[in-house]
């Protein structure tokens, strides 16, 4: 559940480029900015003290490099053209971003790379960085990739006949940049785990995703597990795991567990926030509410995830509290304290017992290790959670963790 | 592992020029070159020579097992002997997925007439993906050796001498290998034989790489020790760090009520101090106890509280230590979420408490457990001891957490409903005395501190029939709501303060306190957590 927040919390934190500058190595003055957007945001002095790193030796050309100085950090690509008719047999320039000292620009390089190459296709069909001094249209272009991709995050760059110069470039030649943020790798999908929305399902266009992903996302409900998903949509076990995956990368869905009424839930400190936030409380009574006509009070509600602690089965605080008088769905609550964090799932775990001959014939044995939870025994032996804790029951050997 | 180092580089720039003294390790010779121009993506498809446009799509990696490769002795010294304008600072480069951090020092050159400067970088390369906090404790640790070595220069000309043993054992290798072409013995190893300083930085990566912990004293002189919180504090849990952030956040969260738990033995721990440690620190030490709070430490160690904050900070930053809440019958543990039993923690387990079985001891903690019913009261103080050690061991072993008691004080079906809400809710009638109630809390817990108010408060709750609602069934007596206005008032009932807390900073029973929850159960929800200051070494919460 943890990396749902994380998530959230990576997508706010945006690190606007601060400046792009076109470097060069003049073959007299040696390296130098010639076209800068904002004008002088990288002072020559600053600029001299990292020239090594920006135009570096011969063995570093085509690597990303980045350095950081005290307020800014500096993004390039170093790249060479070997030509006999440059001034020194060849033409070295760098296109750097420039962002905050404390930014992160991982996802920048691929789009610095990306431009670089753009620039060298152009300079090598018809020379368009070292032909002529005037660099209006390269700062032109600096300007809109600049703005576009730090409002939009994507830019397309299209060259254009060159009027005022009489110089034809031939218009053919488009390059598509996109920030792509990175976000960390998500854990494989087990068989037990249950995807759910994030959002609205209406939001999604079915057309933008793959034929496996069109046929799974309808069997997507919050409920069922994703073995169930791959039996219902017909689609194989592994695919529905890889796809699930996917989209839990995109942000669409996330992990739950299985809904059961024999579960434990516990509530996290995160709860505290249901009683401060008003946007929070307005979403989960939205969300929770037996009828949209009659909500539920918001006092209920939070009585009900607070009692949520370890040994509360979901079934005892049914009976406890009657959720159905309280206008309560508790399946969704249950949801929504999971995607939210205000509550987690207690998985129970049975550790080891030594083997003897009787036990080497019942299958489920071989899961008693400790490292799996009730849910995925269940899930890969297909025995239901009463049979389990009967077997555990009569065995002194086994014995069940609830952590 | 992001955490580790990858490579440690020492380079020098003076009046002579830059050079690459030492790197270590140091892998035989590069081979990335060839293998580079011959790797093709699919053996059928044809090697094209010149293709501008498309070379190399891939990700150029300078990591090889766990090793820097692809860049030359030659092309680091250029990076690292910086300009003057960049020295004393934070030095960063990163050159495709690996990271180069390092403090560039200049030093004033040794027994010269001229005041020509020498500059030197101690740089560790890293991978890529290390966090801002790694790097800033890398960064740390160059400082350190930095000024240790600018200090060594100062006295005795330390550097120099080690600088020029290097230098000439490079220049030997050189000529030697034009003379005799079969000779590729490495300067790297000749000069770990002859150098002092190339030992020490040897012995400082491969510090890095296995405890964190590094304690060195260069030029048999000066001592130098650091600590890598992220890799110290590891042991216990794999792919879970610790940054110095969560441990400066559980600091800053640290109450007169909290206690410590040393993770070594005491006496181990005092007889692995420097010689030159804080006197107050062993006291402390000595004065230990998992059942004392900070504040009885304070008082029977005779230091003041901030002191024994500042010790507990040091103690656990370098991993010597946890935080707990004293050890207390009341106390209710649980089995930690993020517990992996592991045969070997078993087998220690059974040898430490012999005819005991782990699991059977954790078994009785899956359900919330306090120390008391787990106690017979039968049982004799031998076991109580004995389960006070096993618990003690289950917190060092972080196999269990404790729960604490939050309460929340919601006065009306909606929750605390702040001002700016009220409007919204005002359709329904019913409920607007309930409203208007809640707000004059609201209002009276900005306006008013002293006690002078309490009875004008109590007076106009009264009159808006808060706590009414159960009058009908039994008398409340006035001492109790005076108390539950007192502590709402406080924000002791706003989720954030656990029982313990509020008994520590009230200075009242629990028993009251239970009460006063019992007696107004309607509008106070009680909820069982952990401590947040305590769960962030716990990894299901440390993110």
């Amino acid at each position: 559940m943890t990396s749902v927040a994380e998530n959230t919390k990576d997508k706010g934190q945006e690190d606007p480029i601060q400046c792009i500058f076109f470097s060069e190595f003049h073959p007299i003055v040696g390296p130098m900015i010639t076209c800068q957007v904002p004008d002088n945001f990288i002072s020559k002095d600053i600029f001299d003290t990292v020239s090594v790193y920006i135009i570096p030796k011969a063995k570093l050309q085509r690597s990303t490099i980045t350095v950081t100085l005290k307020d800014y950090k500096i993004l390039g690509f170093p790249v060479k053209i070997d030509n006999k008719k440059y001034a020194r047999n060849a033409f070295y320039f760098n296109l750097c971003f420039v962002c905050e000292a404390k930014a992160r620009t991982v996802h920048y390089e691929p789009v610095v790379k990306k431009m670089s190459d753009f620039l060298m296709a152009l300079e090598v069909e018809n020379c368009f960085l070292s032909a002529s001094e005037d660099k209006t249209r390269l700062a032109e272009m600096l300007q809109q990739v600049m703005q576009d991709l730090n409002l939009h995050k994507m830019c397309t760059l299209t060259d254009i006949k060159d009027v005022k110069h009489n110089i034809l470039i031939e218009g053919t030649m488009t390059s598509h940049l996109k920030v792509i943020k990175l976000a960390p790798e998500p854990k494989p999908v087990l068989d037990h785990q249950v995807p759910i929305f994030l959002e609205g399902r209406e939001v999604f266009q079915m057309d933008q995703w793959d034929l496996t992903t069109q046929q799974v996302l309808p069997y997507i409900d919050g409920f069922n597990h994703v073995a169930r998903i791959a039996a219902e949509a017909d689609v194989e076990n592994n695919l529905v795991k890889n796809c699930v995956q996917n989209l839990i990368y995109y942000g669409v869905v996330t992990l739950i567990p299985i809904f059961q009424y024999s579960n434990v839930y516990a509530a996290t400190s995160k709860l505290k926030e249901l009683t401060e936030n008003t946007k929070l409380q307005e979403r989960c009574i939205a969300y929770a509410s037996k009828f949209p006509r009659q909500p539920a009070y918001l006092r209920d509600i939070f009585r009900m995830y607070a009692s949520m602690t370890h040994g509360n089965s979901m079934r005892d605080l049914c009976q406890r509290l009657n959720p159905q008088n309280l206008r309560i769905n508790e399946r969704r609550l249950v949801q929504f304290g999971l995607i939210e964090g205000l509550i987690r799932r207690y998985p129970i775990y049975l550790p080891g017992s030594p083997y003897n001959e009787e036990i080497k014939n019942n299958p489920v044995y071989k899961y008693f290790t400790g490292t799996y939870s009730l849910d995925e025994i269940c899930c890969s032996t297909g025995q239901s959670a009463a049979q389990i804790e009967d077997i555990v029951e009569r065995d002194p050997n086994v014995v069940m963790l609830w952590k | 592992m992001e955490i580790n180092p990858l490579s440690i580089i020492l380079v020098k720039s003076d009046s002579k020029g830059d050079r690459l003294l030492f790197r270590y390790p140091h892998v035989a010779k590069h081979t990335r070159d060839s293998n580079q121009c011959t790797r093709r993506k699919n053996p059928y498809s044809l090697t094209i020579t010149e293709d501008l446009l498309q070379s190399s799509t891939f990700p150029i990696s300078n990591i090889n097992n766990g090793n820097l490769t692809g860049v030359t002795d030659e092309v680091l010294s250029t990076l690292f002997a910086v300009k003057p304008e960049l020295c004393e600072q934070k030095f960063e480069l990163k050159v495709n997925d690996v990271r180069f951090v390092g403090h560039p020092t200049l030093v004033p050159s040794h027994g010269m007439k001229e005041v020509n400067s020498m500059l030197f970088n101690i740089v560790f390369a890293l991978q890529a993906q290390a966090s801002h906090s790694i790097v800033k404790c890398y960064y740390d640790l160059s400082r350190r050796l930095g000024i240790a070595l600018r200090h060594e220069e100062k006295r005795c000309g330390f550097l120099t001498e080690e600088i020029k043993i290097m230098v000439s054992t490079h220049d030997e290798v050189a000529t030697r290998s034009e003379g005799e072409s079969d000779c590729d013995e490495s300067p790297y190893e000749l000069i770990l034989q002859r150098s002092s300083l190339s030992r020490d930085l040897k012995s400082v990566f491969s510090s890095l790489t296995t405890s964190g912990i590094i304690n060195i004293m260069i030029n048999k002189w000066i001592q130098v020790r650091f600590c890598l919180p992220q890799k110290v504090h590891q042991s216990h849990k794999k792919g879970f760090v610790i940054n110095p952030e969560i441990i400066d956040k559980c600091l800053n969260s640290l109450r007169p009520y909290h206690g410590i738990l040393l993770l070594i033995e005491p006496l181990d721990l005092l007889d692995s101090l420097p010689i030159d440690s804080s006197p107050a620190l062993k006291r402390l030490i000595q004065m230990y106890s998992p059942l004392k709070s900070l504040q009885t430490l304070a008082a029977d160690s005779d230091l003041t509280l901030t002191q024994v904050f500042q010790l507990t900070g040091h103690l656990i930053y370098w991993a010597k230590a946890t935080i707990i809440y004293p050890l207390c019958e009341s106390n209710v543990y649980v089995v930690s979420p993020d517990a992996i039993i592991t045969s070997q923690l078993l087998e220690v387990f059974s040898e430490e408490f012999p005819g005991l079985c782990l699991l059977q001891v954790l078994n009785d903690f899956s359900l919330p457990t306090s120390i008391s019913q787990q106690l017979n009261p039968l049982s004799q103080s031998q076991q109580q001891t004995q389960l006070v050690k096993i618990i003690i061991w289950l917190l060092k072993n972080h196999l269990l957490l404790q729960l604490h008691t939050y309460v929340q004080y919601m006065p009306t079906v909606h929750g605390r409903v702040s001002l700016d809400a009220k409007d919204e809710l005002n359709h329904n009638i019913n409920e607007i005395t309930e409203n208007n109630s809640a707000c004059n809390l609201n209002d009276v817990t900005k306006s008013t501190s002293a006690d002078l108010n309490e009875e004008l408060s109590m007076t106009l709750h009264k009159e808006n029939g808060i706590y009414n609602y159960q009058s009908e069934d039994y008398d409340i007596p006035s001492d109790d709501r005076k108390l539950l206005d007192r502590l709402c008032r406080l924000g002791y009932f706003n989720g954030g303060h656990h029982l313990e807390e509020i008994m520590y900073l009230e200075n009242i029973r629990r028993s009251q306190l239970l009460q006063i929850l019992d007696k107004f159960r309607d509008v106070l929800i009680t909820c069982k957590c952990e401590d947040p200051a305590i769960a962030l070494f716990y990894s299901q919460f440390g993110s």
